[in-house]
């Protein structure tokens, strides 16, 4: 009933795809991770009014599909001037999307360790940004690296989604290629395993990395 | 916008609302067989439910819901497009749910148990009557962010042939050519939706702590 | 219609609880007459044929032309509305009785599908900004990006071309129509190709906006309904076939091409032999 053999005909024009996809990700993860921690910094040292905007930024972005940010990224965009190419938009909208999940786990992991370190480093006289370094992200990186590939991995599956503002990733070439074969149903097997392969592959390095760091790990409170 | 047009808008809501709400409770129901076959000392149960929940948390949903669409006719079970929708997902948040509720009974306190087993509790009365009800406390948060997650995943299903409310202001954007204003609603409707979803969730949290105390 | 939906949902949570039925080579035309539903696919993103309108009812000629359809047939008419890539393996699915999308009549679809008579002309031309001086004839979009519909015979045409020009043509795929119209329009590409009838209805909405190039540089082809090859649909075809066939005989098909596309196009009872 199955017939993969006209799509693995198109491996070149998918391995293509498969590296836009996998470039996204990367480029709009790192991005969001940064975004997410300087919120998250933010939120914790800055004064109380960014605090209420910076969290506005977090729940209008948690609480919107990223389908519709998309959509008034790029087709809402040039009516105010703003018209970007759909790659750029579709860095943009992974980063600002993600960054409000990413600053969410920063702020819980900084909230989870223990005070008393925050305190001893102050009584001894560590500077702010001395406390950031030494205390709070070393001792946060493990409790929150767990949550951090899990968001690695909703990222991941929200690229499929940018097929829609035609930037040409697996979902879209892979989709394209089935329709011109007819081969509708093969085409999305192919697409379900390319996915699930890499989240697969992004679990077990998470856990890698996760016992690679359990050095950092200290005795809870 | 026109009364009229708001008014779609707010019918094709309330076709999200009610569509994640169902999802969300057959994914609950799902979720707890799943959680209970992986828990389980049975490798012929364990293994299928582990596959289960890295399948369905694996693949992007987008892709899940085609394939439901389109693959099981092939095999002569009809799924209309509203129940391709819901079987979606239901299955994705089943699989989340499965993991949430699985930590969710691991801690379930042992002493608890044994005090059961002591008083002569059957298998089938620790389960009503400890171990879930207290799996199910400890989860409400995680089901509460379940809820707001499906209920932003159901954007995609207009794939499989349903109008809900981020194709309704696409084809309304469309005909009206005011992408700003229909996606700016969409997106307003969406978050005063969860921030109900969400200030419910945390009103039933309290209620279960005084209930508690 | 978006009450139909939640009715839709509830229907089909009823589904989901009672475990759909296996559905069995019964005669479509059978099935159909007796629960008196012709179930169509299609996408609202294909105006004047199939769109939402701006007081957002489903409008176009598919609505009117099955409303006749289903009269003839003494059926009601229950749309299914996808996006336009999803509309065929849907079919194949057997998702909906047939496709009132409707598609360019191609060699391709035609070994692969039924098509029922044609209803409209489907040759292929290109819509630009009204300002953009840069475009006075099809050739002048060498090198240029262009954008048309994913999974469409007018995308295969456009790229088609393109490749016969100079310098080629870069060109993007959208998931549907209205997005390109609107990429265009935001300046992010010169040009979208798709069916005359299609753009001329897009430019005459919007003058200030878009112009239409002409001529067509598309080979001559025409728009039909689709249905599948199987045995037990073919029946439930050729009664649709007769009901088209009979409201174009009697001038109601050219009535509608009239109020939708504003002329009457002579096209052909049918395609045996598609250009494309």
């Amino acid at each position: 009933m199955l017939d993969f053999g006209l799509i693995i005909k198109q491996m070149p024009a998918i391995l293509a795809a498969f590296g836009v996809t996998f470039g996204i990700w990367i480029v709009s993860m790192l991005l969001a991770a940064a975004l997410g921690f300087l919120v998250a910094v933010a939120r914790r040292f800055g004064p109380k009014p960014l605090d209420w905007l910076l969290r506005a930024y977090v729940e209008v972005f948690r609480g919107t599909p990223f389908l519709v940010q998309l959509f008034l990224l790029y087709f809402g965009g040039p009516y105010v001037g703003l018209s970007l190419e759909p790659i750029p938009v579709a860095l943009l909208a992974m980063t600002v999307y993600g960054g409000a999940y990413f600053s969410e786990i920063f702020r819980a992991g900084f909230e989870a360790v223990p005070r008393g370190h925050v305190e001893a480093a102050e009584c001894v006289g560590l500077t702010r940004a001395q406390i950031l370094r030494r205390i709070l992200v070393p001792e946060m990186t493990m409790l929150v690296l767990p949550l951090c590939v899990n968001m690695a991995i909703v990222l991941l599956k929200e690229t499929a989604v940018l097929s829609i503002i035609t930037v040409p990733e697996l979902t879209l070439v892979i989709g394209v290629i089935g329709s011109q074969q007819y081969a509708f149903v093969e085409s999305m097997f192919l697409l379900a395993l390319f996915y699930w392969l890499l989240v697969e592959l992004c679990g077990v390095l998470g856990r890698w990395s996760e016992a690679k760091l359990s050095r950092f790990r200290f005795a809870p409170s | 916008m026109t009364p009229r047009l708001f008014e779609l808008m707010l019918w094709a809501a309330g076709a999200t609302v009610l569509i994640s709400a169902v999802s969300i409770l057959i994914g609950l129901a799902i979720g707890f067989l799943v959680c209970a076959a992986r828990v389980s000392r049975t490798r012929w149960l364990s293994t299928p439910a582990a596959v289960f929940v890295s399948f369905f948390r694996g693949v992007p949903l987008l892709v899940q819901l085609l394939l439901i669409y389109n693959l099981l006719p092939g095999f002569g079970l009809y799924v209309p497009s509203v129940v391709a929708a819901i079987a979606g997902l239901s299955l994705c948040t089943a699989a989340y749910q499965a993991e949430n509720l699985r930590g969710g009974f691991m801690s379930v306190p042992k002493g608890l148990l044994e005090a059961a087993d002591m008083v002569g509790l059957s298998p089938w009365q620790q389960m009503r009557r400890i171990r879930a009800p207290i799996a199910l406390r400890l989860t409400l948060p995680a089901l509460i962010n379940e809820a707001i997650l499906i209920l932003k995943a159901s954007s995609l299903i207009s794939v499989v042939g349903v109008v809900e409310l981020t194709r309704m202001a696409q084809n309304l954007a469309a005909s009206t050519y005011r992408p700003l204003l229909f996606y700016s609603v969409a997106g307003g409707l969406y978050l005063v939706i969860n921030w109900l979803v969400a200030g419910g969730g945390s009103l039933a949290e309290r209620m279960l702590k005084k209930e508690r105390a | 219609m978006k009450r139909r939906s939640v009715v839709q949902a509830l229907v089909g949570l009823g589904l989901v609880l009672g475990l759909p039925l296996a559905a069995h080579a019964q005669d479509a035309l059978e099935r159909v007459t007796s629960a008196g539903v012709l179930k169509v696919g299609t996408e609202t993103a294909f105006a004047p044929f199939d769109f939402i309108d701006a007081t957002g009812e489903h409008a176009g000629l598919n609505v009117d032309l099955f409303g006749e359809i289903g009269k003839e047939m003494g059926v009601d008419i229950a749309w299914v509305e996808l996006p336009w890539d999803g509309v065929l393996p849907a079919l194949e699915a057997g998702q909906f009785d047939m496709v009132g999308g409707p598609a360019t009549i191609t060699k391709a679809r035609a070994e692969r599908y039924r098509f029922m008579p044609p209803i409209a002309e489907a040759t292929v031309a290109l819509l630009k900004r009204a300002d953009d001086d840069s475009i006075q004839k099809p050739e002048d979009i060498a090198g240029k990006l262009v954008g048309g519909g994913k999974s469409s015979a007018q995308l295969a045409q456009l790229k088609a071309f393109g490749e016969s020009l100079p310098g080629g043509v870069e060109v993007r795929e959208y998931v549907g129509n209205n997005e390109a119209y609107a990429d265009l329009a935001a300046g992010r590409i010169a040009a979208v190709g798709n069916s005359l009838p299609n753009i001329a209805y897009v430019a005459s909405q919007q003058p200030d906006v878009f112009a239409v190039v002409q001529p067509p540089f598309g080979t001559k082809s025409y728009f039909g309904y689709i249905g599948t090859k199987k045995p037990e649909d073919q029946k439930l075809l050729d009664a649709v076939d007769a009901a088209i066939l009979k409201i174009k005989a009697d001038g109601r098909l050219a009535e509608l091409q009239k109020k939708w596309f504003g002329t009457a196009f002579d096209t052909p009872d049918h395609v045996t032999d598609p250009a494309l």
